[in-house]
């Protein structure tokens, strides 16, 4: 080109001379002046000039605008370097420039075209980052953060990238650590709500709803952390609580089947609930174990066992009351304290006004104490017994002396007379037996300063007045002797005013001899007569109790309600007409039996089956052994009101002599409530 | 055909009985062992022993007959005397007919029917001896009535005041009736003598059964359970072997003092109306173990089981002495005393 131009400059400097030449040809022709001449010279100067100014100026503007825009890109490019870290690309300073504007610029703008690339790129990466760190930001905690989108262009850096790569990794560090305590607390929460029974969904789902969503990302924010922390305490608080209770229940359950020996089958039923007696609040992690139902159906069971306790309770208590009781009898102590005592325990247990062991334990206490007493009795009780045992054989052989047939030859007739002969050593064995008795009861009662009581009784005082009972008994013999030698006399004198003997047999002396009998069996009442009454034992305390009242027996207020209800026994004996006096139907006689003076009147005839009657009539022959017969035919006791059959009412009657009376009262069965309107129609 | 197997019951009194004088227990109760109050006493009671005292099946009036002569008709919600008749004689029983109606056995023989609104009163017939009893069935609309005159009476109620007229049947028994009870047809007669006679209303021509009380001594008072449906029983309607073999008794009643045992007369026994638990009275004056001034002479559930008529009365067991004063005392009923114990261990929740 370089040639070209300098050509087309060769060719312009023919043409110019060409031209000028031209034009002095034609000056010539024209015949222009000089002056003239010189004038159109300059004047073509002085536009060449001009053209000439023109280019340059225009060259130079260019040459500018190119070093404007190298430095433009140098500038450029140094604000990418420094934003991107990078040492700046071009270090020659302007000065060492190599080579023209064109080339520098053409060497700076490639570089510049991949600085701006590998920036765009940088900015990209930037944004990458930002964003990822913006997202785990706000799911860390949305409420605080505030996003700026913008990336600051000015540090590109390298190290800032990195910066924020190490944020991001933090941040990712945090979300997955945040995750992991919030799974965590999902499982411990699981954990809690299936051992506490409670709907694990529900209460995840209160907290935050994505929790309980397996797909989706699970909100990680410090407050759902918080408030799983919380429900995760208020659980555990409510675990533990719960646990204590159940341990508690269990420890009252295992108690309670220790007491109550409780059948291993029965126990198995539970053995999720006593294996967790002691338990800490880790342990326990079986579902449902602290559950409300659960706890519940512990509960119940809990007090089932209780209120099996307690009837068994009041069931030991009624025994060990049974075996004091059974302790006294055989002791022959009578207490005078609270009779109902065990039904006033036994309420009281189960009202809950006292514990059933503290009453257990008193009436160990009071067995032991019976125990110790009845030791110390021992002796004397043994030879209360004996004596008592004498006593019986003698009110026997009594007996059999009576019977006018007792040398006929029956069954069993030698064994009878062997008896009596036994029978009559032993009596003459009774003084001396009473006199170590008295002793001994006299050294005991020296010894404890307490008078020795024989079911209540004191036993001196029994012992005395068998003592009196016996000299008069022995008077009375004496006085029979008298009377029969009388009476041999007698006959004595009527054989020899006669001639013939009469039987003697005759029971003339017999009417004194019944009477003063009972009058003797009837004091021997008063030292445990039920013996020599042959009774059944457990009768003793009766008889004894009733000696009492038989002496009383002037004294009708202040009889036991047993000897009442035998007066009332009497009642219809006037008064069982009510037919009569209601309806004015006519009267019945009334007939009325030797003895039997007060035989009730009835209008309501009997029960034809009763057989009281045979036994009536046995006991009308032989007074003394109606109390025998008494017990051992229940159809009578059927028809007498229990007051009469329980209570020694009968003694009282024995006593005047009256025995018919009674058993003929008792021929017939009446309702209280048909005594009752006899009472009331005689009342009126 | 089967027979149906309703089992009845019978109270008597008792002897004493030394030989179980050291085993006795407790009396079995099936109540739970709570110490209860023995409720509101009604006002305007009878001035003389209470003879028995009913609820009525529609509402809570209660029907009082005494040996003052009266009749009462109590309202026991409200606490009023609503009602009152005076006999000639003791009022021995009574039983409702419907709200406003009831009929009466006297010891004056006769038989009678009280219409409460007007004060008005029929008779329905007489006995030749004191009524002891009277019953009315819903089931055959006939007045059954027990007397001492060893007959029992059957009345159609529709026939009163007109000379016997209303009279059925006249049943003679083997001794004077001291107590009856129905459940449905059956009618359960206990006599003294200890015979019992069950009766099909439908055919009173003769006994269904005759029995001897399984019980040793004199029947007080023999009472149906309301509904037999596999209850353990004392003694059931069924013969067969089976039934039979379910009878029992139990002791109740009895104190044990110093080594003596005291067994009182059983007076009374009330069915609880939806449990068929019951409850008894005696002469110790306790019901369920609550303790009344004395003796219990009559017992009787509401409707609905929810109160318990408790006459407390000196039944006369030991002759006329000074006793407490004749007391109606209403009480509520606890549902656990009469819910029947549950026998299993409840299944543990799911």
């Amino acid at each position: 080109m370089a040639h070209v131009s300098t050509d087309q400059l060769l060719q312009l400097e023919t043409t110019c001379g060409s031209f000028l030449y031209e034009l002095q040809i034609i000056w010539d022709e024209v015949g222009e002046t000089d002056t003239e001449r010189d004038k159109m010279l300059l004047e073509l100067e002085q536009e060449c000039l001009e053209v000439y100014r023109r280019k340059v100026d225009q060259a130079n503007r260019y040459r500018a605008q190119l070093r404007q825009t190298i430095a433009d890109s140098e500038a450029e490019l140094a604000a990418i370097c420094s934003a991107m870290g990078e040492p700046p690309v071009h270090t020659k300073q302007p000065t060492q420039r190599v080579g023209n504007l064109k080339e520098e610029l053409n060497s700076i703008t490639p570089q510049l075209e991949e600085m701006r690339k590998r920036k765009g790129e940088r900015l990209k990466q930037f944004l990458e980052v930002m964003e990822q760190i913006r997202n785990i930001s706000v799911e860390v905690m949305p409420s605080e953060y505030s996003p700026s989108r913008h990336v600051d262009e000015s540090d590109l850096s390298i190290r800032k990238l990195e910066e924020l790569y190490r944020q991001l990794e933090s941040l990712q560090k945090e979300k997955n650590d945040r995750l992991k305590q919030i799974m965590d607390h999902l499982s411990t929460l699981n954990e809690l709500c299936s051992v506490l029974g409670v709907a694990f969904k529900e209460t995840v789902r209160e907290i935050h709803p994505t929790l309980d969503d397996t797909e989706a990302s699970k909100s990680i924010s410090n407050v759902t952390i918080e408030r799983l922390a919380t429900a995760i305490g208020r659980l555990r608080e409510i675990k533990i609580e719960r646990m204590q209770k159940l341990q508690d229940l269990a420890s009252t359950m295992l108690e309670l089947w220790n007491l109550m020996d409780t059948p291993i089958e029965e126990q198995q039923l539970f053995q999720n609930v006593t294996c967790n007696i002691a338990a800490s609040e880790e342990e326990i992690t079986e579902s449902n174990t602290l559950s409300v139902d659960f706890l519940s159906y512990v509960e119940e069971e809990v007090l089932r066992l209780e209120q099996l306790k307690v009837s068994k309770m009041k069931e030991l208590v009624l025994k060990k009351k049974t075996e004091l009781e059974e302790l006294r009898r055989q002791g022959h102590l009578v207490v005078e304290e609270a009779e109902n005592e065990p039904e006033v325990a036994i309420s009281a247990i189960e009202s809950g006004a006292i514990d059933a062991s503290f009453v257990l334990n008193q009436i160990e206490g009071q067995i032991a104490e019976v125990k110790e007493e009845a030791f110390s009795r021992k002796d004397i009780l043994e030879r209360v017994e004996k004596w008592l045992a004498a006593c019986e054989e003698e009110a026997w052989l009594e007996e059999y002396n009576r019977d006018e047939n007792r040398y006929n030859a029956g069954r069993g007739a030698h064994l009878t007379l062997k008896r009596a002969e036994k029978a009559r050593a032993l009596i003459n064995k009774i003084p001396g037996m009473v006199d170590t008795l008295v002793a001994k009861i006299t050294q005991w009662e020296k010894e404890r300063g307490i008078g020795f009581t024989y079911d209540g009784v004191r036993l001196l005082t029994m012992l005395g007045e068998y003592t009196i009972v016996r000299q008069e008994k022995e008077q009375e013999r004496k006085r029979q002797r008298d009377q029969k030698k009388l009476q041999g006399q007698l006959i004595a004198e009527q054989e020899a005013l006669y001639g013939s003997k009469p039987s003697p047999s005759k029971p003339q002396s017999a009417k004194k001899v019944p009477r003063t009998s009972t009058g003797g069996s009837n004091r021997r009442l008063s030292f445990g007569g039920a013996a020599t009454l042959q009774t059944p034992k457990p009768d003793y305390m009766h008889s004894a109790k009733s000696t009492r009242t038989a002496k009383k027996l002037d004294d009708l207020g202040t009889l036991s309600p047993g000897s009442r209800g035998l007066d009332i026994a009497g009642l219809p004996v006037k008064k069982l007409s009510y037919n009569d006096a209601i309806t004015k139907h006519q009267e019945v006689g009334m007939p009325r039996k030797p003895f039997a003076s007060l035989i009730p009147v009835n209008t309501i005839p009997s029960a034809p089956s009763m057989p009281v009657i045979a036994s009536t009539l046995e006991e009308n022959q032989a007074p003394n052994t109606m109390l025998l017969l008494t017990p051992k035919n229940p159809a009578t006791a059927a028809a007498v009101p229990m007051h009469v059959a329980s209570t020694p009412a009968p003694t009282c009657l024995v006593n005047d002599g009256k025995l018919s009376v009674v058993a003929s009262v008792e021929e017939t069965e009446y309702s209280f409530e048909e005594r009752r309107l006899a009472f009331y129609v005689g009342g009126r | 055909m089967s027979r149906p197997s309703l089992p009845f019951r019978f109270s008597s009194v008792p002897p004493p009985d030394p030989q179980t004088a050291s085993s006795r227990l407790a009396p079995v109760d099936m109540s739970t062992a709570t110490m209860l109050s023995g409720g509101r006493e009604l006002s305007q009671p009878p001035s003389d022993g209470i003879s028995n005292l009913r609820f009525s099946s529609h509402s809570d009036l209660l029907l009082v007959s005494s040996w003052d002569r009266t009749i009462r008709l109590y309202d026991v919600g409200e606490n009023t005397l609503k009602a009152e008749f005076v006999h000639a004689g003791p009022v021995l029983d009574c039983c409702f007919h419907d709200d406003s109606s009831g009929f009466s056995a006297g010891a004056d023989h006769s038989v009678r029917r009280h219409i409460f609104g007007s004060g008005k009163e029929d008779i329905l017939g007489h006995h030749d001896a004191p009524v002891r009893c009277v019953e009315y069935s819903y089931a055959a609309g006939q007045v059954i009535t027990g007397s001492w005159d060893k007959t029992l009476k059957c009345w159609d109620p529709r026939g009163a005041n007109s000379s016997d007229r209303a009279l059925i049947g006249t049943y003679v028994q083997p001794e004077r009736v001291y107590s009856l009870s129905l459940v449905g047809y059956r009618l359960v007669v206990a006599t003294a003598g200890r015979h019992v006679n069950v009766y099909d209303l439908r055919n009173m021509s003769q006994p269904e059964q005759r029995r001897e009380s399984s019980l040793k001594y004199q029947t007080r008072c023999v009472r149906c359970y309301p509904n037999g449906t596999g209850r353990v029983a004392m003694e059931f309607f069924d013969l067969s072997e089976a039934a039979q073999a379910k009878k029992y008794a139990f002791k109740c009643h009895r104190k044990s003092e110093a080594g003596r045992d005291t067994v009182y007369p059983v007076n009374a026994m009330a069915f609880h109306p939806i449990y068929g638990t019951f409850a008894t009275g005696g002469c110790d004056g306790y019901v369920n173990y609550s303790k009344y001034p004395t003796s219990i002479a009559a017992l009787s559930f509401n409707r609905d089981g929810r109160l318990l008529a408790v006459a407390s009365s000196y039944t006369f067991e030991e002759g006329e002495i000074p006793h407490e004063p004749d007391a109606i005392f209403v009480r509520n009923v606890n549902e656990v005393e009469v819910k029947p114990k549950p026998k299993a261990l409840p299944g543990p929740p799911p």
